[in-house]
């Protein structure tokens, strides 16, 4: 299962990343790197995962005193979800850097805009 | 005191606070920003004055409730407070600065201002790895936000490009942070440093790899920086300063010591190797650039390598690593910032352009000192970290790292002065009149930005006074020269009359003060650079108005001799001679076409002052306070390449062959008498260093050649070729500019002959040179001044004009030329006792063929400007100003005693000497009972050879006086011109190429080979720079696959370490 | 030894001999290169009656101070130059003021009056003049090379720079003279002569008999009777040197005479058999022939 998750995660990181460095396109860019972020994401979740064991959650069926040995380890998880609005945030900004690279030359070609160079 | 985390909970408070505020609410929202940024600084400093002065030890702060490793943890040390400072105050500044902007924009820009200093400051506290990628990740956004506020359309892009690395960089550091979690079973820095290092092998040594490089990348090392140089190109200058200053040079950079603390030693060299080639490459492409908000890029790419490289080396930096650190660190972070700040007033983008900076006197001062702060000059703090730091890197044996170091300071101090050479002589752009609407003016001094850069200024001061107090060694700021230097800045508002006047009442002063405390070998030298210097400032009476930046330069100069003179340890010796050099610089960069010059003479000296500082880094093997003297006591295997690198330093001021390229320019094109004061004075400095250092460490070999024999030779070479090409010279000052390089191989020569005479010989023409070099170097200047040339060629039949100029020139030339009766001829006869009680033989042909060729220059100096054809131009022409006539006639009276009673100064110096070649000489020195002055070989009595002579002279004269009473002088023309009549006397003034024939017969020798040498090599680096910047695409894909090639080829050399 | 009074009638005297011997000598050399080239030549005494003319003609010509000092400077240097080294070995009347300076007073002493000269000539404003003085420069560079190293060859050997001691350490039979005892340094410094007497091959300075060049150009009447004065005096002064460091000396008068000739019939034969050098030429064939050959002499001592 975690072997599973984890060639998933990196097999999402290597597409995103040929994707970002290959695609021409802005917006093309910008999704490979949510794909590699997923990847990212489905890696950090995989890690903190142990086999056999409950969701961290206090409640009746695990109780505190048990939690240690019965539960997958919550840190990991609590990464991810942080992760994961990062992420986001940092999309959204690279869409609106798009929208407005887009506005000002029409071309959302990646190579068009390397005015500033050497 | 106020819990750390406040200054997070204050900065994100505010920026959500600003959210809130109404969109026209900005004088509201400004004032925020501003008292929140003011409050965040406050908390800091406050902690900096619990830590610094109230001897508080480090604290940590818990959130959450709860202890590490089961909450975040934030420090607060030393470390932090004063990075936290850094931050806060750039953030703080540069919102001043962009006031305008901000104000544009509204208070959701200044949210994102408020998020980015909080976020930088998080990265700083935070001892939580998975809490440094949420603050880098929210800098990287408030970044590419803030980026939107330039002028610039192609911060967009830029913007962009940042964002797909930062997508690569959080890749590689959430990867990195979840396998070391996972391994480690912590997020807390402390505790996963506290793991065995064996956990850390395999996975989590890739892990560790992983967030060690996504964190190096966020300090923009070469070649994975692209994307930064972009940014800092096309951002507001207010931002750049804030991403040099704050982001790179400070977050960045504190983030990468901090996990090395889990990587251990083993990646100390990684970071090194990074640093260094980012130090170097950086600067390297720098040199190509024209930009000037991409070199300062550049600029600040290297001096984050540097910062790097010195974090690799706290393995044995030891209780020095802050002072270090710290040192070059806020100098990068206040001077990059000031920079930027500056290139904000500056309408256009060209380096050049800068040349608009020389309207406001301050501005430039602002420039020098950020320059200055840059390249390691004292007394900034960068000066004393690199002292500390080269010190220990070759006491502990790092000498690959400490050349690299030295070579990237060279590199980057080449293009600083370059561009700051622009300022001071390219013309100023011009601005058409319809163009003034629509563009930006070419300097707008606003007054909050100069506010800003004036306290970046203050700062640069204040830390340099700060580094001077915690350094182990005497403040530089308590050196009563230095200071009395300095207080000239404040007077730039008098008349030169009172500067003057004060300047040589100080040189005077000081030394009169001084002088009980000097030994016979240092009288000579300090009356030379003293009441010599004294002497020759009586020229610059001549001069009208205020003269700014003359005094502060020139007082800099001569501080930086009189403390040479004194000083007892390396350490002071070293900052003496960087004072005098920088002086000196600014001195000979007055000239009117004299940028290249000084650019050539500030490389080569700085060339020079690294290799003395590395020799005596080597020398003194850890100890904090070296004396001179210990010099004698260096062991074996070390202390010829001591003596090598010490004396090739010293050699590049004295101008030997081969290094003397930058002389014939910055002697010649300097201002009349700064002529006389860098040739004069300055040269003399390296004649010191040179005798220091013989006199401590004596004949060295190295692979058993004896280095002594090998400076012979090389100071006969020196004086001959420098005689040679002074004979083939047009150009008066150029002439003599070529003499001065024959004449200190002469002193080079009689130094390294190693024995008494010699040093005598040394010593004569250190004062004769001094006196006659000067005195020729005022006529010239005031012939120049009057004519308006200094093509020989052009002048002519001058005496009749200007008499006391000639009579000046032609005791200086007798003098020279060394024929008896004048002083010159003591030299000559010192010289040949002297090589009489040498052993070697070979190098004495060179000197011998040296003497007469001296005659032709010399002649030809005095034949093409005084005699021969007086030109139609000059026909009205008046004598040189009495000012600098004065000192003048003064080194004539000078000349002429001192050729009368030689004994009068050096015969305390022989006795002085005597010691030192006690045992080598079992012949001794002079003896100077009497008239007659004896060596083992031969004898001399100036005062009979004056009598006698004279005698005969005035018999003569006064006879043809006589028989000629009657005789008339006849016109120009009345000459015996084969039934001819010339008319022009430019046909008939034999003056261009006087020595065509000697041309013929020996031009070959002086082919340009060591010009040409030097240039190919500039060339060759400008090629090089320009060839490997083109790397830099400018696609934001191409700097992805540098940045994941940099990250393959690292992992691939870590191997290696 | 110290000045007394008595030494300036004595110097005088010395000059005195050296003027009169100089003018038969040189009228003598005159004639013996008129007779090669199959002419009669000049009778004896014609330089006295040259010198007696040119002192009698008074001058309302000058063309500023430097040309009235440059003959002056000319003479002072070519007396002074005779009086700094003892004319006759141990003979205390004739050794002048030889106790101010040594060897090395002499031998830059010499430059004295050529600067004096060049400077004069030069305010003539004459252009021939100033090429006279750029060419003999120019040749008085390379040609001075092989005596100053013959010059450290011997005070190497010798061990000292005192004329009177040099000449001392020669006595006591032809063979130790330098020119057996070095005679490597000798043939360096007699080639180097030929440089300085401004005979052929090397007298393209003052190119005598084409058109008037070099430094006399604008010369004439006293200045002129000044400089022929100093063509009698210096180059025996100058032969004085020569003949004190490497013939052994002249302990009398007679010896003297005989010496001074025969050095100086050296440069006539040569210069009578040689076509001129210019410059350039000159300054490779010094470079050439005789700096090897000194540099061997200081090697080798």
């Amino acid at each position: 299962m975690v072997q599973i998750a984890m060639a998933t995660g990196f097999i999402l990181i290597l597409m995103g990343l040929y994707g970002a460095l290959t695609n021409h396109n802005i917006l093309r860019i910008i999704v490979s790197f949510s794909v590699a972020n997923t990847g990212v994401n489905i890696i950090l979740v995989a890690v903190g995962y142990m086999h056999g064991r409950t969701a961290p959650i206090l409640n009746e069926a695990v109780p505190v005193a048990e939690a240690a040995a019965r539960i997958i380890d919550p840190v990991p998880q609590a990464l991810v979800l942080t992760a994961i609005v990062i992420g986001l945030g940092i999309t959204t900004l690279m869409l609106a850097f798009a929208y407005k690279l887009y506005e000002r030359k029409g071309t959302l070609d990646i190579s068009k805009f390397s005015e500033l160079k050497w | 005191m106020v819990n750390v985390i406040f200054i997070i909970v204050i900065g994100l408070g505010a920026a959500f606070l600003l959210g809130l505020l109404r969109e026209n609410w900005r004088n509201a929202a400004y004032a925020l920003t501003i008292g929140s940024l003011v409050s965040m600084a406050w908390i800091a400093a406050r902690w900096l004055l619990f830590f610094a002065v109230e001897g508080g030890t480090t604290v940590e702060v818990f959130t959450a409730g709860t202890e590490p490793p089961f909450a975040i943890n934030l420090r607060m040390g030393i470390a932090e407070a004063v990075l936290l400072l850094v931050v806060i105050f750039s953030g703080l500044l540069s919102a001043v600065y962009m006031s305008k902007s901000l104000f544009r924009l509204g208070g959701r820009a200044m949210s994102v201002l408020l998020v980015f200093i909080m976020a930088l400051c998080g990265i700083i506290l935070t001892r939580d790895i998975f809490n440094l990628f949420v603050f880098f990740e929210l800098a990287v956004i408030a970044t590419a936000g803030l980026l939107l506020i330039s002028e610039n359309k192609q911060a967009l892009s830029a913007g962009f490009k940042y964002l797909i690395i930062s997508q690569l960089v959080s890749v590689f550091l959430l990867i990195g942070i979840i396998f070391t979690y996972h391994v480690s079973g912590s997020l807390n820095i402390d505790t996963i440093a506290g793991v065995s290092l064996d956990t850390m092998k395999g996975i989590g040594s890739l892990a560790f790899f992983f967030m060690l490089i996504a964190v190096l990348t966020e300090a923009k090392p070469f070649p994975a920086n692209g994307w930064a140089l972009d940014i800092y190109e096309s951002a507001h200058p207010a931002f750049s300063a804030m991403f040099s200053a704050a982001m790179a040079g400070s977050a960045a950079v504190y983030a990468v010591d901090k996990l090395l603390l889990i990587g251990g030693q083993q990646w100390l060299p990684v970071v090194t190797a990074i640093g260094l080639l980012s130090f170097v490459a950086a600067n390297l492409l720098a040199l190509a650039q024209t930009n000037d908000r991409r070199t300062l890029g550049y600029s600040s790419v290297g001096q984050v390598g540097l910062i790097l490289a010195v974090i690799g080396q706290r393995d044995i930096l030891g209780d020095n690593y802050l002072f270090i650190a710290g040192g070059i660190l806020l100098s990068h972070a206040v001077a990059k910032a000031g920079l930027y700040w500056i290139s904000g007033l500056i309408g256009q983008r060209n380096l050049t352009d800068w040349a608009v900076l020389r309207r406001h006197p301050m501005l430039i001062l602002s420039f020098v000192s950020f320059i200055a702060m840059l390249s390691g000059l004292p007394p900034f703090p960068s000066f004393y970290a690199k002292w500390d730091l080269v010190m220990i890197l070759a006491t502990e044996n790092r000498l690959w790292i400490l050349a690299f170091i030295l070579l990237g300071s060279l590199l980057e101090a080449s293009y600083l002065f370059r561009w700051f050479g622009y300022i001071l002589k390219r013309e100023t752009p011009r601005q058409e009149k319809n163009e003034v609407e629509n563009k930006s003016p070419l300097l707008s001094l606003v007054p909050h930005k100069l506010l800003v850069i004036f306290s970046a200024l203050a700062t640069s001061w204040g830390l340099a006074y700060l580094w001077g107090e915690l350094s182990a060694y005497d403040n530089l700021f308590y050196a009563l020269p230095l200071l009395f230097a300095l207080s000239f800045l404040l007077l730039e508002w008098v008349s030169v009359w009172i500067k003057n006047t004060l300047a040589i009442a100080g040189m005077v002063a000081y030394f009169v003060i001084s002088y009980p405390l000097y030994d016979p070998l240092q009288i000579i030298f300090a009356a030379i650079f003293l009441l010599g210097g004294a002497v020759i400032l009586l020229a610059s009476y001549h001069v009208h108005g205020r003269r700014i930046g003359f005094y502060p330069s020139a007082m800099l100069m001569f501080a930086g001799l009189a403390m040479l003179v004194v000083a007892e340890d390396s350490f002071h010796f070293f900052a003496a001679w960087e004072f005098l050099t920088i002086g000196s610089y600014f001195m000979i960069l007055r000239g009117k076409n004299s940028e290249p010059h000084a650019l050539s003479y500030i490389i080569f000296s700085l060339g020079g002052a690294f290799l003395i500082l590395t020799g005596f880094a080597l020398a003194a093997q850890g100890v904090v306070l070296f004396n001179l003297g210990s010099l004698a006591h260096v062991a074996a295997p070390i202390a010829p390449w001591v003596f090598l690198l010490l004396a090739i330093g010293f050699m590049t001021k004295t101008a030997a062959i081969g290094l003397h390229i930058w002389l014939p320019g910055a002697h010649a094109e300097a201002e009349t008498d700064v002529s006389p004061m860098v040739s004069g004075i300055l040269l003399k400095a390296g004649l010191f260093g040179l005798m220091v250092l013989l006199m401590n460490m004596g004949k060295q070999q190295l692979y058993g050649i004896e280095l002594t024999y090998v400076m012979l030779w090389i100071g006969a070479l020196t004086a001959f070729l420098g005689n040679l090409m002074a004979v083939f010279q047009e150009d008066a000052k150029r002439l003599l500019a070529y003499s001065s390089i024959g004449q200190m191989g002469y002193a080079l020569f009689g130094l390294a002959l190693m024995n008494q005479l010699g040093w005598l010989m040394a010593l004569m023409f250190v004062i004769n040179h001094y006196i006659y070099k000067s005195m020729l170097f005022l006529s010239v200047g005031g012939v120049a001044k009057r004519t308006g040339t200094r093509d020989m060629y052009k002048m002519g039949g001058l005496i009749a004009m200007m008499p006391l100029s000639f009579i000046a020139v032609l005791i200086g030339i007798i003098a020279v030329s060394g024929v008896p009766p004048l002083s010159g001829f003591g030299g000559r006869w010192i010289f040949y006792n002297a090589i009489l009680s040498s052993e070697y033989r070979l190098p004495m042909m060179l000197i011998f063929i040296s003497g007469p060729i001296a005659f032709l220059y010399l002649f030809r100096l005095i034949h093409t400007i005084f005699l021969g054809q007086l030109k139609d131009d000059h026909r009205q022409i008046k004598e040189a100003p009495f000012w600098i006539m004065l000192p003048q006639m003064i080194y004539v009276a000078a000349l002429m005693v001192f050729a009368v009673v030689p004994g009068l100064l050096l015969r305390h110096v022989d006795a002085y000497l005597s010691p030192f070649f006690a045992e080598s000489a079992a012949r001794g020195g002079l003896n100077w009972q009497g008239l007659t002055i004896t060596s083992d070989y031969g004898y001399w009595s100036p005062i009979p050879i004056m009598v006698i002579i004279a005698i005969i002279f005035a018999l003569l004269f006064a006879w043809l006086v006589f028989v000629n009473r009657k005789a008339q002088k006849v016109k120009q023309f009345n000459i015996v011109y084969s039934a001819e009549r010339p008319f022009r006397p430019e046909t008939t003034h034999f003056a261009w190429n006087f020595f065509a024939p000697y041309r013929k017969a020996m031009g070959f020798l002086i082919q340009p080979f060591v010009t040409r040498f030097w240039e190919t090599l500039t060339e060759l680096l400008h090629t090089i720079a320009d060839l490997f910047r083109r790397f830099y695409t400018g696609n934001g894909q191409t700097y992805a696959i540098q940045l994941l090639a940099f990250v393959v080829v690292v992992y691939l050399f870590r191997v290696e370490f | 030894m110290q000045f007394e009074w008595i030494q300036i009638p004595y110097a005088l005297l010395t000059l005195s001999i050296i003027i009169n011997f100089g003018l038969l000598m040189n009228a003598f050399v005159a004639k013996i290169g008129a007779r090669v080239g199959r002419r009669v030549g000049i009778p004896i005494y014609q330089n006295y009656i040259d010198l007696i003319k040119n002192y009698g003609l008074r001058s309302s010509i000058t063309h500023g101070v430097m040309f009235y000092l440059g003959p002056v400077f000319r003479l002072t240097g070519g007396i002074g130059l005779l009086m700094f080294v003892p004319t006759i070995y141990g003979s205390v009347m004739f050794s002048n003021f030889s106790f101010a300076g040594d060897l090395i007073l002499a031998l830059y002493f010499i430059f004295f009056g050529t600067l004096g000269m060049a400077l004069g000539a030069g305010e003539s404003g004459h252009p021939h003049a100033a090429i006279g003085v750029s060419r003999g420069l120019s040749q008085v560079t390379m040609a001075e090379l092989p005596l100053a190293l013959a010059v450290f060859s011997i005070a190497l050997q010798y061990n000292t720079l005192s004329v009177t001691e040099i000449v001392a350490a020669q006595q006591g039979g032809v063979l130790n003279w330098t020119l057996f005892t070095n005679p490597l340094a000798v043939v360096a410094a007699m080639l180097s002569f030929l440089g300085s007497v401004m005979r052929p091959p090397f007298d393209v300075v003052l190119a005598p008999q084409e058109i008037p060049i070099g430094p006399p150009t604008e010369y004439h009447s006293s200045y002129l009777a000044l400089m022929q004065t100093n063509r009698v005096i210096f180059p025996i002064a100058k032969m004085v040197i020569f003949m004190n460091l490497f013939f052994g000396g002249a302990d009398n008068w007679p010896v003297f005479f005989v010496k001074i000739f025969m050095i100086y019939m050296f440069a006539v034969f040569i210069g009578v058999v040689f076509p001129r050098f210019r410059v350039e030429q000159s300054i490779r064939w010094f470079l050439i022939w005789a700096v090897p050959i000194g540099i061997l002499a200081v090697i080798v001592v």
